[in-house]
């Protein structure tokens, strides 16, 4: 009991302290909390400018007036036809112009007829996204252009269209709604993660590093105290610095969601208190993790600065290895689970996509998790007397 | 009463302890590892109601042997304890009979003065109430009640010490410890200093036991009831200020002291070094 109350002391005195660093609590704070619906905000901002390009139904086109047929069909498929502009290759090649241009050969018409299949292009640059995306749509209507010919010239003869069409393709997508949104909400998780590190990592630097700079863990070792005790009581507190600021960042997503500007992705992105508790599960045993490594980092260093650039491996490899889930392409091996911040990347993006979390999802990252808490307490106490009078 | 025996510490100086003599390199004095005897045999008694004090140059070992009491380092050989508990083994109950001024006296700037003590003495197994009606009594006692709810932050060299003093005092120890407590003190502040451990002395102060190091002879003159002069690592005298002052022959305290604590060659090898 006396232990206890002595952990609770040194949890009591470390959270005020931490709670007192106002502007470095400020910016994590703003930014954790802001960070969900700026992201939502982003994302719907740019899925909202791909639809709205689509509902327009514009081409661009160069030498329409050697092309009456061309012409007459794109106004029957209710496309507004514009004129490109002279310097539209140097346009597209700087993304100044979104839409992909359609070039006509003068002689197109006459080739039209003679049967010498004359060569439309469609022009956009690759590293120009918009246009890219433009360029499918703008392909497809000008097969439909040559399906049509096609068709009249067969009809006239007397010969049926279905010849042409020997087989028939049709798409069957398996995915939810919710599974499509993630390619473009999949991100969100390694937002939330990189807002907990960031949360935990002051903390836990100033409760180590930060007291040897000051010069006062020396002194604080000459009370009658357990160090077990010492750093539970720190890690504690360190843990629940980063354990707020992840509820935090998990809930901001449920307003986050009310701004949405995108119709369909509103509809596709499902984010209630079912999920944002998912998130948390994933989550909690994760901040304690981090803090627990963050503080075995800095403790061996004599300043805060010098922690801090300790630190920068322990962050830069929570913040690569989930791009290993991302550059798989949605296969996952089962090894994925034993990997800190990778592990808690697919359960969030399986959240997401909303699919249920088995049993062995949970408690495999869970128990690395607490693995590497056990860990860096054990170091930290370890280490904790030699490092006071270094 | 502290009674420290034949205490002994030494450390291997990191980076070069690894390295092995090799071939040529073995003629070299630096390839051989580095040991530092920081203390080789100190020993010394501090009764009750006395003020000793730790005298001896720069590296003389005050520091490591202040922390060896303190148990933050264990030492290699020797015996200390505090009143009659080992430090060694009973490093908890030897900590709750002492109140350490370490070298370190580092607050917490966030928190305010009061705060700084109050903690301490909850560490110590105080109740929040007693912790804090004893922030004050110390307050009182040197003279800092209108620090006392102000955050450490921008406090001056004495406000950080008067602070950090009260907070090792906290649980009104038997036993006082303090390294060199008047670094950075200005005159004013020292004379307060030492009034405070005078009264902390005296039976109506509660008769502490107090050790203090320091380098400076001036307040050893005036302070202290007993000297021990450490140097190179060892107790080389002991006594009272008179006591020295007979055992060496000088009239002047200083005289003493370099005689006690440094060899004839040291001594030599200063006066021909010091004026170039």
């Amino acid at each position: 009991m006396n232990k206890l109350r002595t952990a609770l002391t040194i949890y009591r005195k470390e959270i005020v302290d931490a709670l007192r660093d106002r502007r470095t609590l400020l910016t994590v704070l703003v930014s954790s909390v802001l960070m969900g619906p700026a992201v939502l905000v982003a994302i719907s901002a740019l899925v909202a400018t791909l639809e709205s390009r689509a509902e327009l139904r514009e081409v661009y086109v160069v030498g329409i007036e050697h092309a009456p047929s061309l012409k007459n069909f794109f106004e029957r498929q209710t496309y507004t036809i514009k004129p490109a502009p002279a310097d539209f290759e140097a346009r597209l090649r700087d993304a100044k112009l979104a839409d992909p241009v359609v070039v006509i050969p003068k002689d197109f018409e006459a080739a039209l007829l003679r049967g010498d299949a004359p060569i439309v292009e469609v022009v956009f640059d690759s590293a120009n996204q918009r246009s890219q995306a433009g360029a499918g749509r703008i392909e497809r209507l000008l097969n439909g252009f040559g399906r049509e010919r096609a068709a009249l010239t067969l009809a006239l003869r007397g010969v049926s269209v279905d010849l042409l069409e020997p087989l028939q393709v049709e798409d069957r997508d398996l995915a939810s709604t919710q599974t499509r949104a993630t390619q473009i909400t999949g991100m969100l998780p390694y937002f939330v993660m990189m807002a907990v590190l960031y949360g935990a990592l002051n903390a836990a630097l100033d409760t180590t590093a930060g007291e040897r700079e000051r010069g006062s863990l020396e002194p604080l070792l000459m009370n009658p105290l357990d160090r077990w005790v010492l750093v539970l009581g720190k890690w504690a507190a360190v843990a629940s610095v980063g354990m707020l600021i992840a509820v935090l960042s998990s809930l901001s997503f449920l307003p986050g969601q009310w701004v949405l500007r995108s119709d369909t992705l509103a509809a596709m992105f499902q984010y209630g208190l079912r999920e944002a508790s998912m998130f948390l599960v994933v989550l909690l045993p994760f901040a304690a993790a981090v803090s627990a490594v963050l503080m075995a980092v800095a403790i061996r260093c004599k300043s805060f600065k010098e922690a801090q650039a300790s630190a920068t491996v322990v962050m830069l490899a929570a913040s690569l290895l989930p791009l290993i889930n991302v550059f798989s392409l949605g296969s996952e091996s089962p090894w994925y689970l034993w990997v800190p911040a990778l592990a808690q990347n697919v359960l969030m993006t399986h959240v997401l996509k909303g699919e249920p979390l088995g049993a062995v999802q949970i408690a495999v990252p869970l128990f690395v998790c607490l693995a590497l808490t056990a860990l860096g307490v054990w170091f930290v106490a370890r280490t904790l007397r030699s490092a006071a009078v270094r | 009463m502290i009674t420290i025996e034949h205490v002994a510490k030494e450390f291997s100086a990191p980076g070069t302890a690894k390295q092995k003599p090799v071939g040529l390199m073995r003629l070299g004095r630096g390839a051989a590892p580095r040991i530092v005897h920081a203390v080789r045999d100190v020993s010394f008694d501090a009764p009750d109601g006395r003020i000793t004090g730790l005298l001896g140059p720069n590296g003389a070992g005050k520091t490591t042997t202040l922390r060896m009491l303190a148990g933050l380092i264990t030492p290699d050989a020797g015996r200390m304890s505090v009143d009659g508990i080992d430090v060694v083994a009973q490093t908890g109950a030897a900590l709750a009979r002492m109140g350490v001024l370490s070298d370190a006296r580092g607050l917490y700037p966030r928190l305010t003065a009061r705060e700084n003590i109050v903690y301490y003495g909850r560490l110590q197994g105080m109740q929040a109430d007693a912790a804090n009606a004893r922030a004050e009594q110390l307050a009182q006692m040197f003279e800092m009640n209108a620090l006392l709810d102000r955050r450490t932050d921008g406090f001056s060299q004495g406000e950080r010490m008067k602070t950090a003093l009260a907070r090792a005092l906290v649980h009104d120890p038997a036993n006082i410890v303090l390294d060199e407590p008047t670094n950075g003190l200005d005159v004013l502040a020292t004379r307060a200093l030492r009034d405070s451990l005078r009264w902390l002395r005296s039976p109506e102060g509660g008769a502490k036991c107090i050790v203090f190091s320091t380098h400076i002879m001036q307040e050893v003159e005036r302070l202290c009831d007993g000297v021990v002069v450490v140097s190179h690592g060892r107790t080389v005298a002991s006594g009272t200020v008179d006591d020295l002052l007979a055992q060496t022959g000088e009239t002047d305290f200083e005289e003493a002291f370099v005689r006690l604590a440094f060899s004839a060659d040291e001594r030599a090898h200063h006066e021909v070094a010091g004026p170039t």
